[in-house]
């Protein structure tokens, strides 16, 4: 059995933080959306989106940050390579991802199949992102679990490297970023030219652009892991 | 023979700390070493440093002649359960069958074993574990791994008394069928006294005393009567630790005492004590730390 897999089977040999809170979360949000609609506007027919699928990835980006703050120590200290950690880690969220992917590529056809469950909700279909053929949710599906889970990792070998301050620079940094794109963005009086680029990207255009960012983290987590101590 | 463990010039600074300072030693394949020292001397960020879970300022790291740090190899021939080990949110369970998965020697029948010897529930959440529990999980997981490099880093703290004499029997048993390079640091030194082949102590990031604890055995005595017989007997050898009242002194000489020396004590009326592994290890501290803090104020 190769090193890789057996940190893939250390990471689900208790699966509760990877599998079961996720789905776990996604099922009561479910069922909340479900009771919520059915009471008060039961009878429309356009779609009312939900939103509960955050949850999901929400919980797998934490399954990411505790996969490098509880997880890490223990694998090193069984004589494990931070390089091999690292790896197997990823090898375990893109393994789980092409999975959920499926699954709530699965959902999102029964969604479509009931008229959003008999109550017209949009639970597994989102605008723009999610609302294409069943690969191309899954795609997306895929691409933002691995981007939000690779996320999570880096953030959380920020924590272990830098502690608390490193963690709030790593943070404070993304949104400096984020506000210096769109100033630069607005200066240039630019703001259609970047509407236009999203309008006219198509759905598997917008999965590369996450998957792009996917990649970038993931060379931030193995450039940050390099170096840590535990 | 060429050492299991080489460590040389090692330095580890901590901002202005300095946790390691300049540590050259060597650990022999198939030994059993203790490293002893005061809390924050230097041992465990030196373990950390030979498992490759921290990384040298300064000096050089080898096992087996090559440097641990993420070298896949050779750090799969080690282990290394910290006191304060960060476990996932397992049972007791997962981390033996997690650990089970990454050692080729791993033997399931010798942990089934101790987790019977040290009562361990396998279906108790680790974080629910006692102090001495947890300790208890670090050696099943140590000793079954069956590693060549085994680092022990207070492997008996907060284990009860049964439990430890446990724990140094199976050790003694474990190694014995498989002789490996076991470290093993320690406060209760007396204890373990009769496990090591050598004694390394390690203060203010410093190694102060290295010998094998057989050399070691009685070669400090403390010597106790009326002051004026004892400075006679005292005369002319290594002597430190004096405590004087009107009446009574004590002293520690060191050196192996003959049986002359016996002689002649006895006629003196003395008091002779064979000083045990701790007491020594007391005084080599006391004396560094005498010495360092005479070093920092010039």
């Amino acid at each position: 059995m190769s090193t890789l897999v057996k940190v893939v089977r250390y990471h689900l040999v208790k699966p509760d933080n990877l599998v079961f809170v996720p789905w776990a979360v996604l099922v009561v949000g479910f069922a909340v959306n479900v009771m919520v609609v059915a009471t008060t506007f039961g009878g429309q027919s356009t779609i009312r989106y939900m939103g509960t699928l955050a949850a999901l990835y929400l919980t797998f980006s934490v399954g990411g940050v505790t996969s490098i703050t509880r997880a890490l120590p223990l694998g090193l200290g069984l004589g494990l390579s931070r390089r091999s950690f690292y790896l197997g880690t990823v090898l375990t969220a893109v393994s789980l991802a092409v999975v959920y992917g499926l699954i709530l590529a699965l959902l999102q056809a029964i969604e479509r199949w009931t008229h959003g469950w008999g109550l017209s909700m949009g639970v597994f279909r989102a605008p723009f992102i999610l609302e294409g053929p069943w690969y191309l949710t899954w795609l997306m599906s895929f691409v933002l679990l691995t981007l939000l889970f690779v996320w999570g990792v880096w953030s959380g070998l920020v924590y272990r490297r830098w502690n608390l301050i490193g963690l709030w620079a790593f943070m404070a940094a993304q949104v400096i970023v984020g506000v210096v794109a769109a100033l630069v963005v607005t200066w240039m009086g630019a703001w259609h030219h970047v509407g236009h680029f999203f309008v006219t990207l198509s759905a598997p255009g917008i999965a590369g652009v996450v998957a792009l960012f996917a990649m970038l983290f993931l060379a931030g987590g193995f450039a940050t892991i390099r170096r840590v101590a535990v | 023979m060429t050492a299991a463990i080489s460590v040389s010039g090692l330095t580890r600074r901590y901002g202005r700390q300095l946790a390691l300072n300049g540590v050259t030693v060597d650990f022999e394949g198939a030994s059993i070493t203790g490293l002893l020292g005061r809390n924050g001397a230097g041992k465990t960020t030196l373990m950390r440093i030979i498992a490759g879970h921290e990384l040298a300022s300064a000096g050089s790291v080898r096992v087996f002649g090559a440097e641990p740090l993420e070298n896949s190899a050779l750090l799969r021939r080690m282990v290394f359960i910290r006191e304060n080990q960060i476990y996932p949110e397992f049972k007791v369970r997962h981390a033996i069958r997690t650990a089970s998965w990454f050692y080729p020697n791993w033997c399931g029948e010798l942990a089934e074993t101790l987790l019977e010897e040290f009562d361990l529930p396998t279906d108790r959440a680790i974080k629910k574990l006692s102090h001495g529990m947890r300790s208890a999980l670090g050696i099943v997981i140590s000793l079954a791994a069956r590693a060549e490099v085994t680092l022990l880093d207070e492997p008996n703290s907060g284990l009860d008394a049964v439990a430890r004499r446990r724990f140094y029997d199976l050790l003694l048993r474990e190694y014995a069928e498989y002789p490996r390079t076991v470290l093993l640091s320690t406060h209760l030194v007396d204890e373990v006294a009769d496990l090591l082949e050598r004694v390394v102590v390690i203060d203010h990031g410093c190694v102060v005393l290295d010998a094998c604890s057989d050399d070691l055995r009685g070669t400090a005595t403390r010597v106790s009567g009326r002051p004026l017989d004892v400075e006679e007997f005292v005369a002319g050898r290594l002597s430190w630790g004096r405590a004087t009242s009107r009446s009574h002194e004590s002293v520690v000489v060191g050196g192996v005492l003959d049986d002359a020396d016996r002689l002649w004590a006895r006629e003196l009326h003395l008091d002779l004590r064979t000083l045990s592994l701790q007491e020594m290890m007391v005084h080599v501290v006391d004396q560094t730390t005498e010495d360092y803090a005479r070093e920092t104020v010039a």
